[in-house]
């Protein structure tokens, strides 16, 4: 039976454990007061707490009095299924061995009989919500029977001593959840976090955001948050609207520009929340943001890189595209597609060849087979332009794009409308042929005015004064049929003046009437003859005639007469000589007759003329009706 | 002419400019050859061509006031007349189906027509 003063004295021992505990919060002082009260309480002097750990796999003597060094803080035993600690924790009661010499129930572990333990009793430590924690364990090295009254302790003490240890348990857990967070958050040297009141003003100052904003906590505690944002969205409000937006909606996107403590910028990508008490309204928000200014500095060049690259690409006339080995193309420009009508995707691989002339797809083969050797790609060959509706030359050269490894990774190239340039050149060509033509023609004319002038000279001295005159005639004409361009004419008017004025007869007033319409343009075809047939009739007036004597006069007229069948008009030119006397009938023809041969031969030969040529009683009459007019360019 | 004797020969120039069709038909006519023509057109040399008298040999310009002489030659090719081009282009301008035809650039010699027609061999004259 249990005496009073044993009441009293175990009475004593709670209470003395309930005014430690108050004073205490360390989880293992308060097992070891346990402990060491319990051993004294119950006279045996040892008592340790084992906790259950590795999932329920192990007991673990966390506490304890009166043993050997090795044993509390250390030991583990496994929790083995014939043992009166596994009992005891599985069926939630106290567990007693009288005398382990005698004991048949359980099996002892091996360390407590090495430490002479005789007797014990197990009580498990419950927490609430009926998990166990583990067992106190009262161990005597005498036989001893715990009565019902030192189980009902033991039971009692265990009773105080679960709630005690989820509380303890729990705010172990908390400090060491806060510690991590703790140093999660000052170690984010990138993030900017801090806290600011229900007024936005800065409360919290982690170091993440000294490191980006460059104030210390001391500098910006107290601040409104604003000081962050750059003027222009102080001004507009924006510091405001986002902290609005967070108190109504619980968070709002930071994702602007902001501005350091002295004045640069940085860009932060990252989000306000509102922090609320347990009632749910705001007391403060929690800020937490990204310096990605370098992040944002590179992707904005690349993005500035790529559209000035992507600018060039499809700004240029050319027709670019990239391809792979052998011509496969894996991309083609939109001018690719705007000039061939063919799609990107259309294109790829070989697809771009339908746009090619069937007659140059070998080409094409033939140009990339090249490339094998390494050689740069080079060919010409014909693209059908969808908007023409034909095919136009185009002038294809590739670069090999080389990797770090100086393997060829692929191939961009270019295809240049040559259409305009290769037909300038064979326009050229047809210039230079036309050109060679005229000037062997020059030379059979020249040659033919030599062999005529030879047979009208009286002496080398003659023919060369006649033949440099016809030779600067015929110069004369070349000069002008050269200085026409594209659709220019030889105007007859112009002519007739400047062979004339050549001889100095327009010089004296009245001398010579030139009548006609003016801009009346020759065939160029036509020209060189006429030319040299006026320049006869000129060359014989100066000498023998109206532009000789002093009397004479001379009117050229023309005119323009139609033609029934509704071709270009005629030209009507008459020479008119007047006040001329005459040479005596018999007098040898002067020049030959070289300039009355062009007039009654050589007009109507090569321009289908029909031409009169009279000696008259007062000069030189002479009439050429040609069909020698341009019409309209 | 040195070396050259076309007495007897019936020649026929066509030749758009008078002067150097009157050049090629002096030449012509100071070797001996009896020349037809010149005629300035395709359409007068095949004028010339239908007239009575046998045509032993023609001298054609390729390029009449802007047309090809091809139809004379054609005409001259049927009737197995030899006949030589005389032109002021280079070489690559006349169909190959002329090229049994000979062909002399501007300007050109007696000698060069006589060797081109076949004058120069033993033929027998007409």
């Amino acid at each position: 039976m249990p005496d009073v003063e044993q009441m009293i004295q175990r009475q004593k021992a709670l209470a003395d454990f309930g005014e430690f505990v108050l004073h205490c919060e360390d989880l293992d002082e308060i097992l070891h007061e346990a402990c060491r009260l319990v051993g004294e309480t119950l006279g045996t002097g040892r008592a340790k707490i084992l906790e259950i750990q590795e999932g329920g796999k192990e007991l673990f003597v966390r506490a304890g009095v009166g043993w050997a060094e090795g044993v509390v803080g250390h030991l583990r035993l496994q929790i083995e299924e014939h043992s009166s600690e596994t009992y005891s924790i599985e069926k939630r009661v106290p567990v007693v061995t009288q005398d382990i010499s005698k004991e048949d129930r359980f099996e002892v572990p091996e360390f407590m009989k090495v430490a002479g333990v005789v007797a014990l009793a197990n009580a498990p430590i419950l927490l609430p919500g009926g998990r166990a924690y583990g067992l106190l364990q009262v161990d005597d090295t005498e036989p001893r029977d715990f009565g019902e009254e030192d189980t009902e302790f033991l039971r009692t003490y265990t009773i105080i001593l679960g709630p005690l240890l989820d509380r303890l348990l729990k705010v172990g857990e908390l400090r060491r959840s806060e510690e991590r967070f703790r140093l999660m958050v000052e170690e984010a040297q990138d993030y900017a976090i801090f806290t600011t009141d229900r007024d936005d003003r800065i409360v919290d100052w982690l170091p993440g955001a000294a490191a980006v904003f460059g104030w210390s906590a001391e500098e910006v505690e107290g601040k409104p948050a604003d000081i962050l944002f750059s003027p222009e969205d102080r001004q507009a409000g924006e510091a405001e609207r986002e902290v609005e937006t967070a108190r109504a909606r619980g968070h709002a996107p930071n994702v602007r520009w902001h501005v350091r403590k002295d004045g640069s910028p940085v860009f932060i990508e990252g989000a306000v929340r509102a922090l609320k008490d347990g009632g749910g309204s705001v007391t403060g928000f929690i800020k937490i943001g990204q310096d990605v200014t370098e992040r944002r500095a590179s992707e904005t060049a690349l993005a500035e890189s790529l559209q000035l690259l992507r600018a060039l690409v499809e700004g240029v006339p050319q027709l670019v595209w990239r391809a792979g080995h052998g011509g496969e193309w894996t991309w083609s420009s939109p001018q690719w597609t705007a000039y061939t009508g063919l799609s990107a995707e259309e294109s790829q691989g070989m697809g771009w060849l339908r746009a090619m002339h069937p007659d140059d797809r070998e080409g094409v083969h033939s140009a990339w087979a090249k490339t094998e050797a390494g050689a740069p790609l080079k060919f010409e060959g014909r693209l059908f332009h969808q908007g023409e509706g034909r095919y136009r030359w185009f002038r294809t050269r590739a670069t090999p794009v080389r990797g770090e490894d100086g393997q060829v990774v692929e191939w961009l190239g270019t295809s240049t409308d040559v259409d305009d340039l290769r037909r300038l050149q064979d326009q050229q060509e047809v210039m230079i042929a036309e050109l060679q033509h005229r000037t062997r023609n020059l030379i059979g004319v020249v040659q033919s005015t030599f062999t005529k002038t030879l047979k009208g000279s009286t002496s080398l001295q003659d023919l060369r004064a006649r033949f440099n005159d016809r030779l600067a005639a015929l110069s004369r004409v070349q000069g002008l049929l050269s200085q026409l361009a594209g659709s220019e004419r030889v105007d007859f008017g112009e002519m007739v003046r400047a062979e004339l004025s050549g001889h100095g007869a327009l010089e004296e007033p009245g001398k010579v009437i030139l009548e006609g319409p003016p801009g009346v343009r020759l065939r160029s075809g036509a020209v060189q003859t006429f030319a040299l047939a006026l320049h006869e009739l000129a060359t014989n007036a100066v000498k023998y005639g109206a532009l000789q004597q002093p009397a004479g006069r001379l009117r050229v007229s023309w005119r323009l007469v139609p033609v029934a069948e509704g071709g270009e008009p005629w030209l009507w030119v008459e020479w008119r000589e007047s006040g001329v006397r005459m040479p005596e009938v018999s007098a040898p023809v002067p020049g030959g007759g070289y300039g009355r041969e062009l007039i009654e031969r050589a007009l109507p030969y090569q321009l289908g003329a029909r031409t009169t040529y009279e000696l008259g009683a007062v000069g030189v009459i002479c009439t050429i009706a040609a069909p020698v007019v341009s019409g309209a360019a | 002419m040195a070396g050259a004797d076309l007495t007897g020969r019936r020649v026929i120039v066509v030749e758009d400019d008078y002067l150097i069709a009157d050049e090629m038909r002096e030449l012509l006519e100071d070797s001996g050859a009896e020349v037809v023509g010149p005629a300035p057109t395709v359409q007068d040399a095949l004028n010339l061509l239908g007239r009575p008298g046998a045509i032993d040999g023609a001298v054609l310009d390729v390029n009449l006031r802007g047309e090809p002489s091809y139809g004379v030659a054609d005409a001259l090719l049927a009737r197995g007349v030899p006949f030589v081009f005389v032109t002021g282009y280079g070489s690559g301008v006349i169909p190959q189906r002329y090229a049994g035809g000979g062909r002399c650039e501007k300007p050109v010699g007696i000698e060069a027509i006589t060797r081109a027609l076949g004058f120069d061999d033993a033929r027998p004259v007409h």
